[in-house]
């Protein structure tokens, strides 16, 4: 006799024991009955190569040009039907009258033009639970006159139907600052990040996602190549992104839109809106036109030039244009194309212009209009 | 970790991009219909994710943060960078 | 784009894929990557091949432990719910009850006592020493088979492999477990007919299925009638008797192996039947002995 103890039993088959729906749960434990990409939270069957190579400039009327090259590469790998790593290294190399993460540069240019460089790489673990998944990561980033470290941990936990997930994330990152030319020596900076987040699929064909992070970090934030440039000695980044995917299989296309508002103690509050759609055409290809527009209001200790006459010393200071307030519109398209066994190409071009006036309301008068683009080519490779 | 001091900076949401928000979200909910497992063909094409290109998404945050100063939103523990 | 149809027997019945692609070699591509899948599911597991994981597990019934795969593992998982939610009339240790009962004799005649007694004693499930890495059947005689399981999971393994192939407008249909990736080409659902229990090549109903999937376990399949009785192949694990509650019940759910081990369990609990189905959250067509049709009062 097939005489059992479970709890099933013991409390009838049609009683309280045994959740609703319990045999689909275990159903979709076996395996290849329903597509990986159904399910949330489950870890990468296959890798991912990818090489990227960006060339990037930018340009102000009369003014300076700066130039940067930079490779990178991203590799994705399942160890195990529950753990995958990732990482990435990117290298920039910077040439030009004023380097891009600096308004200024002291000391000899390198060979060949290059002025200055940036190493950054990262790796992350994800582990995949039934239903929730745990990341470790740790990132550097290191330039001739800072070195940044980071570490974090996310964990993200589905509902049962899979349609909703929530995130939860920590980031700490500790930062050190050498300025070349001496005045900001063995400077820190140490910040802590959170993030909680919560992705909805509300049909078939769309999803949306809404993040909220906060960042606080106090130490070393001046501009030590600027002449004058004292900034608070702690900052405060609320930010609330939305994102909405929309597939129309009208025409095949997904409409993808986002909205950012970031709240900063500096007082450089801004909006970010982006649109895009995304047109698979025939033979693989596909093309992406993209639509981003910025515009921040400026930092409460941000004063355009001259220096002002009758300003108090030691009071927070800065004309850097970057805490201006300025709108900025980005127009860029990506076209890609899928190739047998798993290969794929993309190219994607993209132009930034930066104006004072095109901030609702107008925004600094000594800004100079800045332009940008950059040249994003890519190659990579499932396996 | 401390307390966030905003108060200092009280400006309101333009009621314009509350409205664009609010009008995303709701669009969202006029279809609410969360699919079924084997409706999930389309959420899981590459277009249809969020960040599905990481590559894609960290170089145009470095280059968004070296020319603005809003930046967050997406993620934690991004490789930080000397530009303030 | 054209609607291909690739038609090949396998696990003993004619079987059917259906797939919607603008590329005929594409599709056939495709097509055989999924029935090869299928052959080795019918080869791993089917009990009359001798070297199947199946027949070596019981081949070491009352002996050593017989180390299995993550695959027959989750399978094993799998029945073993199926076990639980049935309160232990659905086992699949019970294939032993072919030595009682035999469909094919003619005349029929029904088994003694102590035939099905000798049958159910092997009948035990709780018994089996199963674990990650193996499996132990603890008493000579006792047999495993995946009879009400392999079949479904073949189909919806069948519906991944298009999908995941860039082809989701397709439909699988293995000896009447059928599942669709998806909808047709045009966002139409697939129309599955429902055969009549007591009308051979009688379609009792059309369900429409946009993807998931039908199957439907019924007292027509193999029986003998005696007596103005109808004796089926579906017996009750416990008592070694067929059920005679229902003559047929269809079960539309996402995955075919649900459906499948649903409709099959619930022609098991016999009275208990719908409020399981409610339970599991699926649709279902139920036809009683009487030929009364039920189905949900609900939409599911």
């Amino acid at each position: 006799m097939a005489a059992t103890d479970d709890e099933e039993t013991a409390s009838g088959v049609t009683g309280a024991a045994g959740s609703a729906g319990a045999l689909l749960a275990a159903a979709l434990a076996l395996p290849g009955v329903m597509p990986a990409s159904a399910l949330a939270q489950t870890a990468p069957d296959q890798g991912l190569v990818a090489l990227k190579y960006v060339d990037y400039r930018d340009w102000q009327p009369g003014g300076d040009r700066i130039h940067v090259h930079s490779p990178s590469l991203y590799l994705r790998k399942p160890l195990s039907d529950s753990l995958a790593a990732e990482g990435s290294l990117v290298y920039d190399s910077i040439s030009g009258a004023s380097p891009l993460y600096h308004n200024a540069l002291s000391g000899a240019s390198g060979k060949g033009g290059v002025t200055d460089y940036r190493t950054a790489g990262d790796v992350k673990l994800t582990k995949y639970f039934d239903g929730a998944a745990v990341g470790v990561g740790a990132a550097i980033s290191s330039e001739r006159d800072y070195l940044s470290r980071t570490l974090s941990l996310d964990v993200r936990v589905s509902s049962d139907d899979r349609n909703r997930t929530y995130a939860f994330g920590i980031g700490g990152a500790s930062d050190d600052i050498d300025s070349t030319n001496g005045i900001a020596e063995g400077k820190h900076r140490r910040t802590v990040d959170l993030l909680f987040g919560v992705t909805q699929a509300l049909s078939p064909e769309a999803i949306v996602q809404s993040n909220l992070t906060w960042s606080s970090g106090h130490g070393y934030y001046s501009d030590p190549y600027k002449t004058i440039d004292v900034r608070p000695d702690h900052r405060r980044i609320v930010a609330w992104l939305t994102r909405y995917n929309q597939h129309l299989p009208r025409f095949d296309a997904t409409l993808s839109l986002s909205y950012r508002y970031v709240r900063d103690s500096f007082g450089s509050d801004s909006h970010t809106v982006e649109a895009a759609w995304h047109q698979p055409l025939a033979d693989g290809w596909s093309i992406k036109p993209a639509l981003r527009y910025y515009t921040q209001a400026g930092a409460d200790f941000y004063f355009d030039p001259p220096f002002p006459q009758g300003f108090s010393f030691g009071e927070p200071y800065t004309a850097d244009t970057r805490l201006s307030a300025f709108g900025a519109l980005t127009t860029g398209v990506t076209i890609a194309k899928l190739l047998p066994e798993g290969w794929q190409m993309d190219l994607k071009v993209a132009l930034y212009r930066q104006r004072s006036d095109w901030r609702p309301g107008g925004g600094g008068p000594g800004l100079e209009p800045l332009s940008a683009r950059w040249i994003q080519t890519g190659i990579s490779k499932t396996f | 970790m401390r307390s966030l001091d905003l108060s200092a900076h009280p400006a309101p949401l333009p009621r314009h991009w509350v409205c664009i928000a609010m009008v995303v979200l709701l669009s969202g909910c006029a279809t609410l219909q969360p699919p079924k497992p084997w409706e999930k063909g389309r959420l899981a094409k590459q277009e249809m994710q969020f960040g599905a290109d990481p590559i894609d998404v960290r170089l145009a945050d470095h280059i968004y943060t070296s020319k603005e100063a809003g930046s967050g939103g997406y993620g934690v523990g991004g490789g930080g960078c000397g530009c303030n | 784009m054209p609607l291909f149809r690739f038609s090949f027997d396998a696990m003993a019945s004619p079987n059917e894929l259906q797939i919607w692609h603008d590329d005929e070699r594409q599709a056939r591509t495709l097509a055989d990557t999924a029935v090869a899948d299928v052959r080795r599911i019918e080869a791993k597991y089917s009990r009359y091949r001798d070297h199947s994981v199946t027949a070596r597990i019981n081949c070491g019934a009352g002996g050593a432990a017989v180390a299995i795969d993550a695959e027959t593992y989750a399978l094993l998982g799998y029945a073993d719910r199926c076990h639980r939610l049935s309160a232990g009339r659905f086992d699949i240790t019970s294939g032993v009850l072919r030595h009682a009962w035999d469909f094919r004799r003619s005349p029929p005649r029904l088994p003694d006592e102590a035939e099905v007694a000798a049958a159910t004693a092997l009948i035990d499930w709780p018994s089996v020493e199963w674990s990650r890495g193996s499996v132990r059947l603890p008493r000579r005689g006792m047999e495993i088979d995946f009879g009400g399981i392999g079949k479904e999971y073949a189909a919806d393994r069948m519906a991944t492999i298009c999908h995941e192939g860039g082809a989701p407008h397709a439909l699988a249909n293995l000896g009447g477990d059928v599942r669709a990736a998806g909808p047709q080409q045009d966002g139409s659902p697939w129309r599955v007919g429902i055969s009549h229990p007591r009308q051979a090549d009688a379609v009792m109903a059309t369900v429409e299925i946009e993807g998931g999937a039908v199957a439907t376990s019924g007292d027509y399949q193999r029986f003998f009638d005696l007596d103005g009785r109808r004796y089926c192949h579906i017996i009750d694990a416990r008592s070694g008797q067929p059920v005679t509650h229902w003559q047929s019940i269809s079960v539309l759910a996402p995955l075919c192996v649900l459906a499948g081990s649903c409709a099959t369990i619930a022609m098991l609990l016999e009275h208990e039947a719908e409020a399981f189905l409610a339970r599991e959250r699926v649709a279902y067509l139920a036809v009683d002995s009487a030929g009364v049709l039920h189905r949900p009062a609900v939409a599911v």
